[in-house]
């Protein structure tokens, strides 16, 4: 089942305004790839024109190096950003209904129906209708109506907004397990540290283009080394300022994060802090994924 | 022939069920599998589809209370409009008239036809007296007496204005009893005397075509007031059902998975299955209802108006329903669609009014005979045209015909409408911008 999903060239205006401009990523199987961006980058649109609700100016989404047709996408799971579910519906009958137009007979529709919910801890609502239940368990109802089918590829609108932390656990879990399984995992989010948490992958759009792409490890590691250092009874990062090759990037309550260029040698910062104070954090940081986001918008 | 249309409608609603119970067993399939389940015709995918959507509908439709109150309003409304009339007129039941003294031939003859005469039949009761004979009227034995044939005793005195069956049969009686006493006060032979007495009126022809019998008028009036609630009933059910799945997003998750042709086919067809049940059930309980209780409401060439309404009914939603649809798809709040509903429901208010002004006046004005051929106003104008007998058989063909084609015309307008504005959210989308800059 296992499947790569690949975005070429993809161009969407809509009049003056360019939403995707030649836009190109892919998604390999196996992994949860974060999609990031900020508001207005684009991200929904990408994920709506892989589902073919926009139309495109140019571009190709390809499904296993072959375009995506209708049949392709009766095999992908998707969870739209504004959630949708027949309001007056019962939870069980929405989501049999929604199983059966992937393809699935009645009986196996019904089937994975009970186990998705029973399996998002939500059994016990089969039988009430959409709107009588909570946001957090009308989003699950919906993962649940994306994973019905054991998609291919899934992708997943800011799945985790609005969720309190055993949702996102819960959501976030699923998510790890599907791609484990095979699954090719998209989702956007502006929750840069639960992104960080449950993506091998990120990338990162703005103004319609990529900015950045990788794996979270490489981006951690990549680029200019970190320093978190907190020198006892010093709230500034005075005694750093003096040092040649670094950068003060952050002062928070005593701790000074400093960025140092390829040059400097860690011994010089520990003998600098040390002369300021006694030394009680020197900790060699990776980059933070919200640091790799803003440096990527920069 | 009324019992033979009441077994052909409940045969069409079974098998509409069984058509909908094969196709959702022929429609299983895979998982995972992308399909490898599924029927291999290359059109099983779409017609799959088109049924489960259609299928969810009828569904979610036959579940509701809306429907099953509605339907069991609509149908005390029609068991009213049969039974009521048949009470205050009661012509089933015969007059029973006592006689005392000698009946002659030509007396019993006059009280007979005078009986026919107002619709009704007559019991004669021999009562040895006079007072055995009042009695008898006191106690509600008797509608009337006639005492030696020449003198009719009632109950109660009878006004000029009453118009129960009892009243216009003594009036009628005494009326044919004076007239038969005077054939034979001029000497006439009792023979000749019970051949005048039982008269039959002479039957009456016009010049000009035919204005149907009263009993098709009343029922293309009642079938007049079907269409007019089921158009407007389950047409609201279209634009209310696009917005709802506009408004509430859920049109993305349908379509991502299927085609908006294959959406917008399946909720038509499926909300017109439940208009069609329903309006099967209808005629049928009526059908059924004004056999058993004797109503002239399906007498003459009432079936035939009956069957033109149903006919009417299905190809007037066909052509409103696309129209509807189109519609809901351009809105996605409540305030937005009343902004709509009103100029949508004016053709239909139209058709309507002067559908059934021209049943009440019995006569087919040159504005219904023109609105019969336009699709908008037809499903009104065309039954009413044949409960007057003002129609020929190609005249009904051709406005069919008419109304199919503009069918065709307005569903693949609609369906461009549909797809372009499906997923435009934020406010009501215009026709202008829709064709302008595409989806």
């Amino acid at each position: 089942m296992a499947g790569h999903l690949e975005l070429e060239n993809l161009t969407r205006r809509f009049g003056e305004l360019t939403a995707l401009d030649h836009l190109s990523f892919s998604v390999p199987a196996g992994q949860v790839v974060g999609f990031l961006g900020p508001n207005g980058a684009g991200k929904t649109t990408t994920m709506r024109a892989i589902f073919g609700l926009t139309d495109l100016d140019a571009g190709t989404v390809r499904w296993n190096g072959a375009p995506v047709s209708q049949a392709e996408r009766r095999r992908f799971g998707y969870m739209p950003e504004e959630r949708g579910l027949y309001p007056g519906m019962l939870v069980a009958d929405q989501l049999a209904y929604l199983g059966r137009l992937h393809g699935m007979s009645a009986s196996a529709a019904a089937g994975a129906a009970g186990s998705w919910l029973d399996r998002l801890g939500i059994a016990d609502r089969a039988g009430d209708k959409v709107e009588s239940l909570s946001h957090g368990n009308q989003q699950r109802v919906q993962l649940a109506a994306a994973l019905l089918h054991g998609p291919e590829l899934l992708v997943l609108d800011e799945p985790l907004a609005g969720l309190d932390p055993p949702g996102i656990d819960t959501i976030g879990g699923v998510l790890v397990e599907e791609a484990r399984a095979g699954c090719c995992v998209l989702f956007s989010s502006h929750q840069l540290d639960q992104v960080e948490d449950l993506c091998e992958s990120v990338v990162i759009i703005d103004h319609g283009r990529l900015t950045t792409e990788g794996r979270v490890d490489d981006l951690a590691t990549s680029g200019a080394r970190r320093l978190v250092v907190r020198v006892e009874g010093v709230r500034d990062a005075a005694w750093a300022r003096g040092v040649p090759g670094i950068t003060v990037s952050e002062v928070d309550g005593g701790e000074v994060r400093l960025v140092l260029e390829e040059s400097v040698d860690v011994d010089t910062v520990l003998r600098a802090a040390m002369a300021a104070g006694r030394v009680t954090t020197f900790v060699l940081e990776r980059r933070r994924l919200s640091e790799v986001f803003r440096e990527a918008l920069r | 022939m009324i019992r033979l249309l009441a077994g052909a409608v409940i045969a069409g609603v079974v098998a509409v069920r069984i058509w909908f119970r094969v196709r959702r067993h022929r429609t299983t399939g895979g998982h995972r599998t992308g399909g490898g389940g599924r029927s291999r015709l290359p059109w099983a995918g779409v017609t799959g589809d088109v049924g489960l959507v259609a299928s969810r509908e009828l569904r979610e439709r036959f579940r509701g209370r809306v429907f099953r109150v509605g339907t069991l309003f609509i149908l005390a409304v029609v068991a009213g409009a049969i039974v009521i009339p048949t009470l205050t007129s009661s012509p089933a039941r015969p007059r029973r008239l006592g006689v005392v003294g000698a009946l002659p031939p030509a007396t019993m003859a006059s009280v007979t036809a005078a009986a026919r005469g107002v619709g009704t039949t007559v019991v004669l009761v021999p009562e040895p007296s006079t007072a055995s004979a009042r009695a008898a009227l006191h106690d509600g034995r008797i509608d009337a007496a006639l005492v030696d044939g020449s003198e009719i005793v009632v109950e109660a005195p009878i006004r000029p204005g009453d118009t129960s069956a009892t009243a216009q049969f003594v009036r009628a009686a005494a009326s044919s009893l004076g007239v038969t006493r005077a054939f034979e006060a001029a000497r006439l032979t009792p023979t000749q005397v019970a051949t005048v007495a039982g008269a039959r009126p002479l039957p009456v022809s016009s010049i000009q075509p035919g204005t149907g019998t009263g009993s098709a008028k009343s029922t293309s009036v009642v079938g007049l007031v079907l269409v007019f609630m089921m158009l407007t009933q389950y047409n609201t059910w279209i634009l209310m059902g696009v917005m709802e799945e506009k408004s509430s997003r859920v049109i993305e998750v349908l379509l991502a998975t299927v085609r908006p042709l294959q959406l917008l086919t399946g909720k038509v067809l499926g909300i017109g299955l439940v208009a069609f049940a329903q309006a099967s059930l209808v005629v049928a309980f009526a059908l059924a209802l004004a056999e058993g209780v004797g109503s002239p409401l399906l007498h003459g060439t009432a079936p035939l108006v009956l069957v033109s309404t149903l006919l009417w009914l299905v190809l007037g939603y066909a052509f409103y329903c696309w129209v509807y649809a189109a519609a809901g798809s351009m809105v996605e709040r409540q305030d937005q669609v009343q902004g709509l509903a009103l100029p949508l429901s004016l053709p239909l208010v139209f058709g309507y009014i002067t559908g059934l002004m021209a049943a009440g006046t019995g006569s087919a004005s040159a504005l219904v005979t023109v609105l019969a051929y336009v699709p908008l106003t037809a499903p009104f104008s065309m039954p009413v045209l044949v409960a007057l007998g003002a129609v020929t058989w190609w005249q009904f063909t051709l406005s069919a015909v008419i109304s199919i084609a503009s069918t065709v015309a307005v569903a693949r307008l609609a369906a461009t409408v549909y797809r372009r504005a499906i997923l435009r959210t934020g406010g009501r989308v215009r026709l202008r911008a829709l064709f302008a800059t595409g989806r």
